[in-house]
């Protein structure tokens, strides 16, 4: 599913060349449930976002199924994104004016699906998520747990294989957490390959696997 | 493992165009206060620019609607009474005779449709009455070409015939404040008599009404309303003389003028030698004149108006330009969700689009409502025309585009990870 070979990562700051991942190499088949780990500054956020096809690495391979995803350019890694990655936030990352149901349509836009279809199953997604009584609220009359929910809900309506999740209980109390983890195990037990950063332990045990990161290199690969 | 197939990797907007620019209508109704704002910036500007046509275009209507009056193909030979040489300046006289306008008549060149002579005393004041009213008329001997010449209509009665003139007959056509003047606004005049000078003359015919407003206003033209045209054999009669004051033309075509003027001179110097000079009045030097007056005027009317236009574009560049960096997380939001380039360009360029668009459409209901206003304060006819509501709209979509095209660009270029981190 997921493979990548010496992943290499510095950012530039003026003259100073700040590396971030030094070398990273794994393997993630499908439906794993994986967690990452580490300290601030560890370079696990860059390592998700790699993976999400959000940043780019500066040398290495990465692929993701068959596809060559350090040969893409711009567009194409939007294509990718809409068609195989679904994207869960610490801060919800919601669009604040439009309603829930319009904010899970949303990747269905870009996907280019018909209104009627879109509607059908951005509903459905926010069943799954069981929200679908909430479809017409804007987000600010959302709970925080709510708003993680719906947000759940518009990385799902796409299908995609792999879910990206960049600490997704990080903003949230340790009742809702649960309630949130919860679904992801659901999701998990569906077929979903999922793709979690947290700094929390027992979150982290939610997964199946843990990476640990440390200073820009893979420390220890758990398999429970 | 090399690249598989199940990404194409060209670049198509899946996207339909018809759901970006929803997305774009629903992005202004969010920021309804910001989207109003740079809605009137371009209203202003493109009410400028049309208000400045509409003006501009009427002005022109009515300059060349009181132009008309005179003929627009209309030339007049006259002898040139700022004459230098003192061996010409000390004969007397108009220097055009009926021999003369004969001659020209009879030559039927091409350059000349008609021709009639204008006959008027050197001063002597008439006294026009009828029963115990009098009018201050301008008296002109005139021939039948006079009336199609000078573009005249008649309200009643009939115009000079041909017998009229070679039988030097008393009669006269009259203008309308002449018939105020002598019977009242409402009498029909055709029929009754007038006495000119002491001669009974019979009036068989009344002139349409004639505005040149603007042209008296501004100090050229006469009061055209209040002219009695007399067959010019009859008032030469009167004022016992055989000369004629001008020679008025019709030449055959605007390019035509010079020719025709040439040819009239001629004619003239063929007949009387070094006797005289003459000059020459075309209506062609004037209209140049007057073309070239209004170009000048709505020129700088349009680029008046132009600048507040720029302004407006300005605006919007910049309140784009704000919005961009406003809605940073937004965007890499919806590049994370699987927005393109594209998608994210057509969005803020048919946001920067649609806020023309509407500001030029309001602009435009501007400068017409302004433009009926104007006309029905001043009575100038002040519509707008096609053309001009065409390339105001033009104008503010393309605003539009170059206006917007920069922040949009920034927009799409926004890497998704740099914009999801900006707070």
């Amino acid at each position: 599913m997921i493979r990548m070979e010496n992943i290499r990562k510095h950012y530039l700051l003026g003259e100073v060349t700040l590396p971030i991942l030094k070398g990273v190499s794994l393997h993630i088949p499908s439906s794993e449930f994986v967690a990452i780990m580490g300290p601030s500054g560890s370079g696990k956020s860059t390592l998700l976002n790699i993976i999400g096809c959000l940043d780019a690495a500066n040398e290495g391979t990465y692929h993701l199924d068959t596809i060559a995803v350090t040969d893409l350019v711009d567009d194409e890694l939007s294509t990718l994104r809409r068609s195989k990655l679904g994207f869960v936030f610490q801060m919800f990352n919601l669009i604040p004016r439009i309603s829930a149901l319009r904010n899970v349509e949303l990747p269905l836009v870009y996907a280019g699906v018909a209104p009627q279809e879109r509607t059908k199953r951005a509903l459905r997604a926010l069943e799954m998520v069981e929200l679908a009584d909430r479809a017409g609220h804007v987000p600010a009359q959302l709970s925080g747990g709510q708003q993680q929910r719906v947000a759940i809900a518009r990385a799902l309506v796409n299908e995609p294989a792999v879910i990206i999740a960049d600490e997704p209980t990080g903003s949230l109390d340790s009742v809702v957490a649960r309630e949130i983890m919860d679904l992801f195990t659901g999701l998990h037990s569906q077929g979903k390959t999922i793709i979690m950063v947290t700094h929390e332990e027992d979150i982290a045990g939610y997964a199946q696997r843990i990476l640990r990161l440390r200073d820009g290199r893979l420390e220890r690969d758990d398999k429970r | 493992m090399t690249k598989g197939s199940a990404l194409p990797r060209v670049k198509s907007p899946l996207c339909s165009t018809r759901d970006i620019f929803l997305q774009a209508l629903q992005a202004l109704r969010d920021n309804r206060l910001r989207t109003i704002l740079s809605i009137l910036g371009i209203t202003v500007g493109i009410a400028a620019v049309m208000s400045v046509a509409t003006v501009s275009a009427g002005g022109r209507y009515l300059i060349f609607t009181e132009l008309e009056t005179f003929g627009l193909k209309s030339i007049w030979i006259y002898r040139d009474t700022a004459e230098k040489d003192p061996r010409k300046a000390i004969r007397s006289g108009s220097g055009i005779e009926n021999g003369d306008y004969e001659a020209v008549r009879d030559a039927r060149s091409w350059a000349i449709n008609k021709i009639s002579p204008v006959v008027s005393g050197r001063g002597e004041v008439f006294l026009v009455r009828q029963g115990n009213k009098y009018s201050n008329a301008q008296i002109s001997g005139v021939s039948a070409d006079y009336l199609s010449i000078n573009n005249d209509t008649l309200q009643k009665g009939r115009f000079l015939r041909d017998e009229d003139i070679t039988r030097n007959r008393p009669v006269a056509i009259i203008g309308r404040d002449v018939q105020k003047d002598l019977f009242g606004k409402d009498v029909d005049p055709v029929g009754q008599s007038i006495r000119i000078s002491g001669k009974n003359v019979t009036v068989i015919g009344l002139l349409n009404q004639k505005n040149r407003d603007f042209l008296s206003s501004i100090g050229s033209g006469t009061n055209a309303n209040s002219r009695i045209l007399l067959p010019y054999t009859f008032l030469q009669q009167l004022l016992g003389t055989r000369e004629i004051k001008i020679l008025q033309a019709e030449t055959s075509g605007l390019a035509n003028t010079d020719a025709a003027v040439f040819l009239i001179k001629d004619i003239l110097r063929r007949r009387h030698g070094e006797r005289f000079s003459y000059k020459a009045e075309t209506m062609a030097q004037y209209i140049t004149t007057t073309e070239n007056i209004l170009r000048g005027v709505t020129l700088i009317g349009i680029i008046a108006a132009s600048v507040s236009l720029f302004v407006g574009g300005m605006g919007i560049m910049n309140i784009m330009s704000t919005s961009v960096v406003e809605r940073t997380r937004e965007i890499g939001i919806r590049k994370a969700l699987g927005a393109s380039r594209h998608d994210i360009l057509a969005q803020f360029l048919f946001e920067a689009m649609l806020i023309t668009l509407l500001g030029g459409v309001l602009g435009l209901v501007l400068g017409v409502a302004a433009g009926y206003g104007l006309s029905a304060a001043t009575g100038m006819p002040l519509t707008p025309s096609w053309p001009s509501v065409l390339i105001a709209l033009t104008v503010s979509i393309f605003v539009g585009v170059v206006s917007g095209y920069y922040p949009a660009f920034r927009a799409a270029s926004l890497k998704p990870v740099e914009a999801l981190r900006y707070e």
